[in-house]
């Protein structure tokens, strides 16, 4: 199979596209205007169950600053040119680094990397969205400054603009990103800029520490959407505490989620546990370093004995909660105990830390890396769980109670059971949410087995809905699907933003399916 | 190994009477497409590397071993350095994804049982993987040679049955460009 046919962007003329990409050109340099097979490569990758023709871009774009980027998307109007914006593109299991539809052109951010403002005294980041969480990790090392980041699990390799602005998650007390997110620089769909909170007043010294600016506050409109291009992102970091303790609690019977959710959810409310704890179903805590045909090799779920055959050979729990304590020692000492005593108390959990915890056959290490803001990249170890190349992220909320867990859990072994996929799966705490993720592996070089895990994915996500659950974020190939689950008045006023914000429609269309 | 002028032929990897010499001396000629006449780093740590290497080394590439593949230390390598090797799944995606706006895939290949599937962004590709004499991988080897300096720009994928792979475990391959 060939393919040699020029790819050119919905409804655009190949003259129209040529004369576009000449101007993009004068203004990037040549050498920043990518079009070659190979070159766009990598911008085709995609590990959802999607038809790989559908996600072909025609062109990438890297800009070296913000002035480049609002002559880019002036060009963009003028052509009617779509631009799929990414920052540092690992946006990988929910679209990577490819566009939203084939034929639009990728506006890939990650050159503009600098770090312009780190201060160690109200623990704020100014940052461009090409920074690293390792850059900026290594910045903070560098200058000696107590301070911890709080990346996603990929930490290294992505970064805080493009997480936080798809709403992403880590695993320290600053796990949910936007909330420690403090002021965008924008631009919009007509090419100007705009400064959001505090950062509209010139010279203003509060912009990375006052979030809310006067009048509508409008920042998460950026998240998740296609309404403007964020240039330079404030955030907030997490002053490094005097100590810090990571722990593991084990629970054997697949029952025992309500438990420890109902006894988790005080706790971490009330801040006693502060982080963002997450509950590691077997399949996840084994599959980051454990191959599936090692334990079973056929083609529907993985059974009940094999898992807990996984159990035993791996000292890996049905449920592995990782949290950690934070504070002075004596703080910590307090908190442990109030946690042995919560947990300890119906006498099915094993609590542990230190020496203990990291000889268990699970994730210890590298979960209490993340936890602290250190950089590790064990989880992609789940792509060998079962080969082929296929990751879709199905990622309903909850509300942090057992019962809600119990029926959520349920609800997705039987439909992934019905599919023949595998309960791959976490629970992520928040406040008083839950981010159940579950990682649909699948392989993507039978087609058979992709038309299967895009029908189980497309079922997880009307049933779920069905039952009242809605999904925090998703892949490219679902997000009208998602979109629709949330009800028509909704997407209306999407639609009407998109109208009024971006006329032309040249902004990501389709992200979070919204289009003009 | 020494390859037969029927096996080059089949392979389409004949070129003239001195075919590794003459690749030689064309990436010489090609500095801005390969860098370092010829050099190749070489990713991987079992007999597959090896064998790829063989075949990259037979068409005239002086492949470098580096051992496994740590796909972070890529973007330290110059702008212009070819790598080749083996990898496992989660290798391969983030290899894939840190060369975005960084570097080219020119091919990936995944290797398994007895099927092969390829997939070249330099045109077309010619069965390697059914030689006569001689293991799959350096036959392998000596096509990504041949890709590694082809002219052609656009996307072909093949699925070979092929000589079975020496495990049951699926190997992925990959030729790429910084
Ligand atoms: C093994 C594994 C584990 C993972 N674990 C986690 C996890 O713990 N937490 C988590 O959150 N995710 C996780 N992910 C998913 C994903 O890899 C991360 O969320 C990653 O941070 C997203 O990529 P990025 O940071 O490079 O953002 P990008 O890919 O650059 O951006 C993400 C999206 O945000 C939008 N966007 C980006 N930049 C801009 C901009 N400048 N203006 C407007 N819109 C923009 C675009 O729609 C883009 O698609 C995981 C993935 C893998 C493979």
């Amino acid at each position: 199979m060939s393919t040699t046919k020029r790819i050119l962007p919905k409804g655009i003329a190949e003259a129209d596209f040529d004369a576009a990409l000449n101007q993009f050109r004068e203004t990037i340099g040549s050498e920043s205007v990518l079009t070659e097979s190979e070159q766009l490569a990598p911008y085709t990758k995609i590990m959802m169950a999607g038809d790989a023709s559908d996600y072909i871009p025609s062109a990438a774009l890297l800009p070296n600053d913000a002035e480049q980027v609002q002559e880019l998307v002036r060009i963009c109007n003028e052509y009617k040119v779509p631009i799929w914006t990414i920052s540092t593109g690992k946006n990988l299991g929910y679209g990577s680094a490819a566009p939203g539809e084939t034929g639009q052109v990728i506006l890939d951010l990650h050159r503009m990397n600098r770090i312009l403002s780190v201060d160690p005294e109200v623990c704020t980041a100014l940052i461009e969205p090409g920074v690293t969480y390792q850059q900026l990790y290594d910045y903070i090392q560098e200058k000696g400054y107590k301070l911890w980041l709080d990346p996603p699990a990929p930490s290294a390799i992505a970064g805080p603009v493009g997480n936080t602005l798809d709403r992403g998650v880590g695993y320290t007390p600053y796990g949910e990103h936007f909330m420690f997110q403090c002021g965008m620089e924008v631009v919009l769909a007509n090419g100007e800029m705009i400064r959001t909170g505090m950062g509209g007043i010139e010279n203003s010294s509060s912009w990375q520490v006052f979030k809310w600016g006067y009048g509508p506050y409008i920042d998460g409109l950026f998240t998740q959407s296609n309404y403007g291009v964020v240039t330079k992102m404030g955030l907030w970091l997490m002053p490094e505490p005097p100590a810090y303790r990571p722990f593991l609690i084990q629970y054997q019977d697949p029952e025992d989620i309500a438990e420890i959710v109902d006894v988790l959810r005080p706790l971490r409310i009330s801040q006693i546990i502060p982080n963002a704890v997450v509950i590691v179903h077997t399949l996840w805590d084994a599959g980051t370093h454990v191959v599936r045909k090692h334990y079973y090799d056929g083609k529907e779920s993985i059974p009940r004995e094999a898992i807990e055959r996984i159990k035993q050979d791996e000292g890996i729990g049905e449920w592995n909660v990782y949290a950690a304590l934070y504070g002075t020692p004596e703080q910590i000492e307090v908190n442990w105990n109030i946690v042995e005593q919560a947990f300890g108390a119906s006498g099915k959990a094993k609590i542990m830390y230190g020496d203990e915890a990291e000889q268990r056959g699970g994730g210890f290490e590298y979960r209490s890396a993340l936890m602290k803001g250190d950089m590790n990249l064990q989880e992609f170890g789940l792509y060998n769980w079962r080969g082929g190349g296929g990751s879709m992220w199905f990622a309903p909320v909850s509300q942090a109670k057992g019962s809600e867990t119990k029926d959520q859990t349920e609800l997705a072994q039987k439909i992934l059971g019905k599919y023949g996929f595998d309960y791959v799966a976490e629970y992520i705490v928040g406040w008083r949410d839950m981010h159940h993720v579950i990682d649909l592996l699948y392989n993507r070089e039978d087609p058979e087995e992709t038309q299967r895990a895009h029908d189980c994915f497309a079922e997880l996500i009307d049933e779920f809905a069905k039952r009242g659950y809605g999904l925090y974020r998703t892949n490219t190939e679902f997000m009208e699907q998602v979109a629709g689950t949330f009800g028509e008045p909704l997407r209306n006023v999407h639609t009407a933003l998109k109208n009024a914000l971006d006329p032309n429609g040249i902004l990501s269309p389709g992200k979070s399916g919204i289009r003009q | 190994m020494k390859l037969t002028r029927r096996a080059l032929l089949k392979n389409s990897l004949l070129l003239g009477a001195t075919a590794p010499l003459s690749i030689g001396s064309a990436f010489a000629a090609n500095q801005a497409n390969v860098s370092q006449q010829g050099q190749i780093n070489l990713y991987g740590s079992n007999k597959s590397t090896t064998e790829l290497g063989l075949g990259l080394r037979q068409l005239g590439l002086k492949p470098r071993y580096e051992g496994r593949l740590n796909p972070l230390a890529l973007s330290a390598l110059p702008s212009g350095t070819l790598a080749a090797g083996f990898t496992d799944e989660s290798g391969i995606v983030l290899l894939t994804s840190l060369l975005a706006g960084r570097g080219r895939i020119l091919a990936l290949g995944r290797h398994e049982s007895n099927q092969h599937h390829l997939l070249s962004h330099r045109g077309p590709i010619v069965e390697p993987t059914t030689i006569e004499t001689g293991s799959w991988q350096a036959s392998l080897g000596r096509e990504y040679a041949r890709l590694a300096l082809a002219s052609a720009r656009d996307r072909h994928a093949r699925h070979f049955l092929g000589t079975p792979t020496t495990t049951n475990v699926s190997e992925l391959s990959f030729l790429v460009q910084l």
